[in-house]
């Protein structure tokens, strides 16, 4: 039997790709959309019969982010797992496939007063944003998926399906595979459904905002907010190349408190209020190549000055975790020097950047504990068929 | 002709100094259990590292003698998570307490793991900061047990696990290496590492977040006829959008016990109590309160008292806090169990707990962090009286049954450790578990470090990887059994 | 002292759930963070000795607990570890044979300190000591460390001397008399400190108490108690007994003693000729901040100008409970600044004759708890405990801190008698 026919005997929808569906240029022989966790696991222990390499696709928000795959036989779209499984309302926890977007997932929580407090860009899926570790300006107060995901359900590259965790927020038992598979992209194992913790939604919000003229204002105002007693849900900071140094503080409450709340922010930092998000809230700097940074909050005022500060538009925001933008033409020796430069006040991770770019510079830097990283990916796929050569120090 | 634990004794000395090491029986029996009295086992040897070279140089020895290693911090898990091996080492981290940075401006701390969970606190309080997880034991657990248990804490409700508060850890592989997890790009091994309870290595430098001390704590205690009012408080006040930073219930029997033991002066002739606790900004607090408050009288609480000032606030946490050794005083033993029910099914199953007491005759007491369903049913018994023990134990486990079965887990912040690995089928499949091994196997590929945790049959790291046909092997050889 | 059925012993063992909640106050587990050195530790190894283990590696461990109680206030269990190491400290004497030594130097304090007459008789030959240079010589030497750790120690634990006046037999009250009280002076606190018994003796005046300190007073028998010497413990609290029995409180300035005072009631429970005698004197056994906060201020209190740490002494605060009252008493004088120490719970390792039979972790626990007192930045350093007051002095001043030492009555008694800083500093 050839693979396709192996591939179609396991899941209702396989098709030859089309060669536009390339991931950064390697195109896949196979595209499948799996409906069920069943299909998907027959799907991959198909393809693990045929030794083909598969990459996972759900939103399209960022296929591009990391390098080229080394090989990719089959592409899986995870867009048909598409059920909110379960929304338990009273213990704020809900379950959903790989698939469903995380504006439908939320405006179904909306309905009832709930929000996962993941803000990303939109678009994205579900399984996508927990492959990625993506999360938005809140993850200063809810922090990221590994912090959000209470129970994993996975499809090994054998086909085997595994779960972790489970459907209650506090829960020690067994290994926790959701904080793992969070920022995995991919490489460990398909993501068929998560469950979440869920927040209330809060009764109001606030923006108070201030732009700064100089790097050292900026970092005093975040300062200020930070190390006060404002309980911020979000603490943003953005700049570009000739802009000034914007600060945004999100305040989430009750309506009654708020004003208070908001008024207390803007006298602290000089700032004025809002109730709409500003401009570009949460939105990746534009730019031809997108770096993501970590650089603590005693550092900001490195961040926004360094001889990085030239060419990239950043944003970054006080969980110490930030984004620099490159503008399209930058000559790959000059991104070279603006990793170097972020990496000597933190890390920096090149997510995506032009062909020439991308193979000329080092796209991870150090990653700490590789060998041990190899090791596990060599548990999950000694074959290395999953992702091949997206991730961290070429696994 | 000398054994492996000898040698490895002799080595142990020449590294770390003969006061690190203790060899005499008797002085190796204080070391034979943690704070689960009810599995014991003396370990081979104890040392007592002060840095993390020595750590990695004691793992390095036992790795090239094939001993099996433990590592325990204050000793006070209560699943036998730091239950030593007769045939192995254990490595004792009380001498690795020195809190080595406190960097407010980035709101981080960087601590040795035999450092006390309070006293983070306590050095980071004069800046107006504090170290979140806060498990009963805060005044004595230590940091690395805390990592190794991902605990949580009556406060957990609202601000999460160790697992959210430990950014980075330097951590001594099972081969010896020192290496840094959380840092830099690649997997997640920190976040696995948090809650593996020592089976992927030891930590020997953890950088901890510092949360802000609340400008504003307020502390309630509502008193309801039964447990069931006391439930429907409970989800009116979640329901209404309110996450409090923490929510306890007390039945009748528990509030009997720590009555008996501090005087705690709950209202009399509650069925139930709830110590409700807020904090956060002044006019967010001010506003929730009279909202909890008033959730709880609609709810038919008949008292409700409401804590003036810092020392009243510690009186109505005391009777909480006390109610598990409290239970010394009503019974002459007890069973703590650690299950977890998804909040909306309080009732349904402390009514089935009801029951299961009332049928066997076992006198249970329940104290529980309500706002997240995980249950402290304390099961009573008579350790002389003959069959009482494993009339209890029954009883216990028919507890996680009825967790597992309202999809809940089998333990909410005790672990698995050695207590409760046979119950780890009951809620996860040979695949999850597996699956689960590969990490283990990843890092720990000999099986040396802790070994005989979480699992109740260890996956062999040689082999393919796959569902397993027949037999496990240590099954089929008699040295292991699948529950 | 009562005697224990094995299945009592059994039982009061079994209290202990194993939580290790006492673990962060014992002195020798902040020491050396040994299981053996924790009490949850040494009753592990009590259980050990009930199935039959052997006592000689257990000795030391047992040895080493400062008896400071303070696992007693920690434990949420109630675990009674005041009489299991109390039984356990009296076996050890009875079936452990220490060497030769050992055996000498503690027939030598035993038969020293509990006796004032005898501690009147060093009291000329140190004072002279002391004046004579000889001291910076011979610890330069380390003569003594050689002879003996425990020699070493009380050289150099041994207060300065200065007149020890008598106190009459009887103090009249001030004002008009709200209480009869009788006092115990203490054998150490009597030849050592004798400011403060003439400084609790006129608190106590000042406040309107006819204080009656009989002369023939001799030993509590608190060393000997603490120290599993049952018999001699025994006989010390009869004629205590005796000596008290007419007055309708005792008040007690040393912590130590008042402690085994109140204990008298075990001590004697098997003695039915004394024992409902030692029940009625233990109840109305008060410490003196105890007494004088129970009976209410009522002499005026002047200023006091100063910057005082207020360190809790085991006996007071674990073993009698007495935490808020000095603070109380302090915090009533105009002017005085009271500062806490860090880990209060912790003790200095004086505890009785430790610090003289363990001089080793007695120093390492007395320099912990000097550096505690320094942080606070007081001028002067309160305790109500003689032996406290010795060792964190000492303590302080191998720091090359000097730190004014005073104790709770003296305090009281300058605010009272309007002496200001001047009569402390």
């Amino acid at each position: 039997m050839d693979a396709l026919d192996a591939l179609a005997g396991a899941c209702a929808d396989v098709r030859p790709a089309e060669p536009e569906e390339g991931v950064l240029g390697v195109a896949p022989r196979y595209v499948a959309a799996p409906a069920t966790v069943e299909e998907a696991s027959a799907l991959l222990r198909a393809a693990a019969g045929h030794g083909l390499a598969m990459v996972a696709r759900g939103g399209e928000t960022r296929l591009d982010w990391g390098p080229p795959p080394t090989r990719c036989d089959l592409l899986v779209d995870t867009r048909r797992l598409d059920r909110i499984v379960e929304h338990a309302a009273g213990d704020l926890v809900a379950t959903a496939e790989a698939g469903v977007p995380l504006d439908d997932l939320n405006a179904a929580l909306g309905a009832h007063g709930q929000r996962l407090a993941l803000d990303g860009p939109p678009g994205s899926t579900v399984g996508g944003t927990v492959a990625a570790g993506a999360a938005g300006p809140l993850r200063l107060r809810y922090g990221t998926p590994r912090d959000l995901v209470i129970g994993l359900t996975i499809v090994r590259a054998d086909g085997t399906v595994a779960r972790s965790g489970g459907k209650v927020v506090k829960n020690v038992a067994g290994y926790d595979l959701g904080r793992l598979f969070a920022g995995s992209f991919g490489t460990l194992g398909l993501i068929v459904s998560a469950t979440f913790r869920l927040h209330p939604l809060p009764p109001a919000r606030a923006f108070v905002s201030q732009t700064y003229g100089s790097a050292a204002e900026a970092y005093d105002a975040v300062h200020a907010v930070l190390h006060s007693q404002a309980d911020a849900a979000a603490i943003e900071c953005a700049t570009a190349p000739g802009a000034g140094h914007r600060v945004d503080v999100l305040l989430e409450g009750v309506a009654e408190a708020l004003p208070a709340r908001s008024d207390r922010v803007a006298s602290l930092i000089g700032g004025t209020v809002a109730e709409q998000a500003p401009d570009g809230w949460g939105a990746y700097p534009d730019g031809s190549a997108l770096i993501e940074t970590s650089v603590p909050p005693a550092s900001l005022k490195d961040l926004l000055t360094g001889p990085h500060a030239a060419t990239a538009a950043l944003t970054w925001s006080a969980s110490g975790h930030g984004w620099a933008a490159l503008p399209a033409g930058t000559p790959p020796e000059r991104v070279a020097e603006v990793l170097a430069a972020l990496r000597s006040i933190g890390g920096a991770v090149v997510r995506f950047a032009p062909e020439d770019v991308r193979a000329a510079v080092d796209v991870w830097g150090p990653v700490p504990a590789l060998a041990l990283m190899r090791r596990v990916k060599d548990q999950f796929d000694p074959e290395h068929r999953l992702s091949p050569g997206r991730f961290a120090g070429g696994i | 002709m000398s054994t492996s634990l000898d040698r490895l004794a002799a080595r142990c000395a020449a590294l770390l100094g003969p006061d690190a090491v203790i060899g005499d029986p008797v002085r190796l029996r204080t070391y034979e259990c943690d704070g689960l009295t009810t599995h014991r086992a003396a370990p081979g040897l104890v040392v007592l590292p002060e840095s993390a070279d020595q750590v990695a140089a004691v793992v390095r020895a036992c790795a090239a003698e094939g001993v099996p290693y433990v590592a325990r911090g204050s000793g006070t898990g209560l699943s036998g998570g730091a239950l030593p091996r007769t045939d192995g080492v254990l490595i004792v981290t009380s001498r690795m307490r020195r809190i080595l940075e406190i960097d407010i401006p980035n709101q981080r701390a960087v601590v040795e793991p035999g450092v006390i969970n309070l006293d983070v606190s306590k050095a980071v309080r004069p800046h107006g900061y504090y170290f979140a997880p806060d498990p009963s034991s805060q005044q004595i657990c230590s940091v690395g047990g805390n990592v190794a248990e991902n605990s949580g804490g009556a406060h957990c409700l609202k601000y999460g696990f160790t697992a959210h508060h430990v950014t980075a850890c330097e951590v001594v592989t099972p081969d010896g290496e020192i290496v840094k997890l959380g840092e830099g790009p690649g997997y997640d091994l920190l976040g696995v590492f948090v809650g593996a309870e020592g089976t992927l290595g030891i930590t020997t430098k953890i950088t901890v977040r510092l949360t802000r001390v609340p400008e504003t704590v307020r502390t309630l205690l509502a008193a309801f006829d039964s447990i069931e009012s006391g439930g429907t408080a409970v989800s009116a006040i979640i329901g209404a959008g309110v996450v409090p930073a923490a929510i306890e219930m007390m039945d009748a029997l528990a509030i009997e016990a720590a009555e008996a033991a501090v005087g705690c002066g709950y209202p009399a002739g509650a069925g139930a109590v709830l110590i409700v606790e807020l904090d956060g900004p002044d006019g967010e607090v001010a506003h929730q309160f009279d909202q909890v408050e008033r959730l709880c009288r609609d709810a038919g609480a008949f008292e409700v008292r409401v804590a003036a000032d810092d020392a009243e606030r510690a009186l109505i946490w005391t009777g909480r806090k006390s109610a598990f050794a409290a239970v010394g005083r009503i019974s002459p033993a007890y069973l703590v169990q650690d299950g977890v029910i998804p909040r909306t099914a309080l009732p349904g199953v402390l009514a089935r707990i009801d029951a299961l007491s009332a049928a066997s005759g076992v006198r249970v007491a329940n104290v529980f962090h309500a706002g997240d369903g995980n249950l402290h049913p304390l099961v009573l018994f008579d350790d002389a009286e003959e069959g009482a023990a494993e009339r209890a134990e029954e009883v216990s486990g028919a507890i996680l049954d009825l967790c597992v079965e309202h999809g809940g887990s089998i333990t909410g912040e005790h672990g698995v450790g050695v207590d409760k690995a046979r119950y780890m089928p009951r809620m996860f499949t040979a695949e999850d578990l597996d699956t689960m091994q590969m990490v283990r196997c990843g890092f720990d590929p000999t099986g040396l470090c802790n070994p005989g945790k979480v699992f109740p049959t260890p996956r062999l790291c040689g082999e393919v990887p796959g569902v397993r046909k027949g037999p496990h092997p240590l099954v089929a050889e008699g040295k292991a059994e699948l529950f | 002292m009562v005697a224990e059925t094995p299945r009592d012993r059994q039982n009061l063992l079994g209290d202990c759930v194993h939580c290790g909640f006492c673990l962060p106050t014992c002195p020798t587990y902040v020491l050396w963070g040994e299981e053996m050195d924790s009490p949850r530790g040494r009753i592990h190894l009590m259980a050990q000795r009930e199935e039959g283990a052997p006592l000689a590696p257990m000795v030391q461990h047992f040895d080493q607990c400062l008896g400071c109680m303070a696992c007693v206030t920690a434990c949420p269990s109630g675990v009674q570890y005041d009489r299991l190491i109390e039984t356990t400290r009296a076996e050890v004497e009875d079936e452990h044979p220490r060497p030769l030594r050992e055996r000498v130097l503690r027939e030598a304090v035993f038969r020293l300190f509990p006796y004032r007459r005898r501690l009147r008789a060093v009291r000329g030959p140190l004072r002279l000591y002391q004046r004579s240079g000889l001291p910076a010589l011979v610890r330069r030497s380390g003569v003594l460390e050689r002879i003996s750790p425990t020699l070493a120690a009380m050289e150099r634990l041994a207060p300065p001397l200065g007149p020890a006046p008598r106190l009459p037999e009887r103090v009249a009250a001030r004002g008009g008399r709200r209480a009869t009280v009788g006092m115990l002076t203490g054998c150490v606190q009597g030849e050592f400190f004798p400011g403060v018994n003439a400084a609790t003796a006129r608190v106590l005046a000042l406040e309107g108490c006819d204080v009656v300190i009989p002369r023939d007073q001799g030993c509590c028998g608190a060393l000997s108690l603490h120290s599993g010497r049952a018999e001699e413990a025994a006989a010390f609290a009869r004629a205590t007994i005796e000596t008290f029995e007419s007055v309708d409180v005792v008040v007690v300035n040393a912590a130590g003693c008042g402690s085994s005072m109140k204990e008298y009631a075990d001590v004697l429970a098997d003695d039915p000729a004394w024992a409902r005698r030692a029940a009625a004197v233990a109840a109305k056994t008060r410490d003196f901040a105890e007494f004088v906060d129970e009976l209410g201020p009522r002499a005026e209190r002047h200023p006091v100008p100063a910057t005082v740490a207020y360190h809790d002494a085991c006996h007071l605060s674990h073993a009698q409970r007495i935490r808020s009252q000095p603070r109380r008493l302090l915090a009533g004088i105009p002017e005085l600044t009271v500062r806490e120490i860090a880990d209060p719970d912790v003790c200095c390792g004086s505890a009785g004759t430790y610090n003289l039979f363990q001089p080793e972790a007695a120093a390492q626990l007395g320099d912990r708890k000097a550096g505690t007192v320094r942080a606070t930045g007081a001028e002067l350093l309160v305790a109500a405990n003689p032996g406290c007051s010795l060792q964190i002095a000492t303590a302080l001043r191998r720091q090359g801190t000097d730190i004014a030492v005073a104790h709770t009555a003296q305090v009281l008694d300058a605010s009272l008698r309007g002496l200001g800083r001047a009569a402390l500093l």
